[in-house]
């Protein structure tokens, strides 16, 4: 129940967060969208934890916990490689601009 | 023929002067690229007489020598581009002999080969990991040189405009060697010396720079279209 509880207070505190944020115009509709659709069922599972075991079954596997832990790895991967390949790109770029500045200054005695 | 000498530096204040000065005679020009020393590497390559072009932010010796590249060919309009090291360890009488079959069509690059030629007190350990990253490279690449992470190199302006290099650190070594091949350029491999002495030997490549090395060889291979 403790658990629960907790949960849903941090996706409500979340979900508001995010709001705020685009607001703020900090990040775009697309995101903030995303990211309440996120919060939202994190807070519909919390209330109800039978909702995942439907899924669960519906896909094959025994127990919507497990489910979680399973999606959840495979979306944490992606995000990591979809990061480390904008990592690498930003690199690229940050050579390219050292090295056009490089040559603008170029000086000689 | 304008000769152009290309000379990546870091923190090379102590050396770069002399090596400067050994090498005015052989080229027409010198192109320094300071890669973010916090040393006066700067002053000392200007008061040489060479082009000095700073990166801002420390980016690697591969890097450097695209950016001395670009210079060299866009400014400069160099017909022919040395490789070379800050550090004393080349020996820059040696580059007529390197330029010649440059300067006469035969080929389009010329590699040096310290192992052709002659490394003047090298340890042990730097020759055993420097043959097994050849011998790693041949492998890879299918062509057979012996000493793929020899920086002493001359380019035509053909090739240099070729080899355009991605690679920003020292895998950039194995990245001109997998050029040649993808571009169809013409080379050779001629044998040079190398003198190590205590400091160069110092600042030298590591055991773990060359694990290093491996992982960004690995990198250019997944991420990038050679």
């Amino acid at each position: 129940m403790i658990f629960q509880a907790l949960l849903i207070t941090f996706a409500f505190f979340a979900l508001a967060k995010t709001y705020r944020q685009y607001q703020h115009r900090k990040v775009s509709l697309y995101w903030s969208v995303l990211w309440a659709v996120i919060w939202v069922v994190l807070i519909v599972v919390a209330c109800i934890p039978q909702t995942t075991d439907l899924l669960a079954n519906y896909v094959g596997v025994e127990k919507g916990a497990d489910l979680f832990v399973y999606s959840s790895i495979v979306i944490l991967f992606y995000a990591l490689y979809r990061t480390l390949t904008r990592q690498e790109k930003i690199q690229k770029e940050l050579t390219d601009l050292v090295r056009e500045i490089a040559i603008l200054e170029a000086k000689k005695k | 023929m304008k000769i152009v000498a290309i000379i990546p530096a870091f923190n090379e204040e102590k050396r770069i002067g002399a090596t400067l000065l050994a090498l005015k005679s052989y080229v027409q020009e010198m192109v320094v690229i300071d890669d973010g020393s916090l040393d006066g590497t700067v002053q000392v390559a200007l008061d040489s007489g060479a082009h000095v072009l700073k990166h801002l932010v420390n980016r690697g010796q591969g890097a450097s020598l695209q950016t001395g590249t670009e210079y060299a060919l866009r400014v400069l309009e160099a017909d022919a581009i040395v490789h070379f090291d800050a550090d004393g360890q080349m020996d820059p009488s040696e580059i007529p002999t390197l330029l010649a079959p440059i300067a006469s069509g035969e080929v389009d690059i010329v590699i040096g080969s310290r192992f052709l030629g002659e490394a003047v007190n090298i340890p042990p350990m730097r020759k055993f990991f420097l043959k097994l990253a050849t011998w790693f490279t041949a492998v890879i690449s299918g062509i057979p040189v012996t000493d793929t992470h020899n920086g002493f190199r001359v380019l035509s302006r053909k090739a240099a405009k070729e080899i355009r290099i991605s690679l920003d650190r020292m895998a950039h070594a194995s990245e001109i060697i997998d050029l040649i091949v993808a571009k169809n350029l013409r080379y050779r491999e001629m044998p040079v010396t190398i003198h190590y002495s205590a400091e160069s030997r110092a600042k030298g490549q590591s055991t773990l720079s060359a694990v290093m090395t491996l992982k960004d060889f690995f990198k250019g291979r997944f991420f990038d279209d050679v």
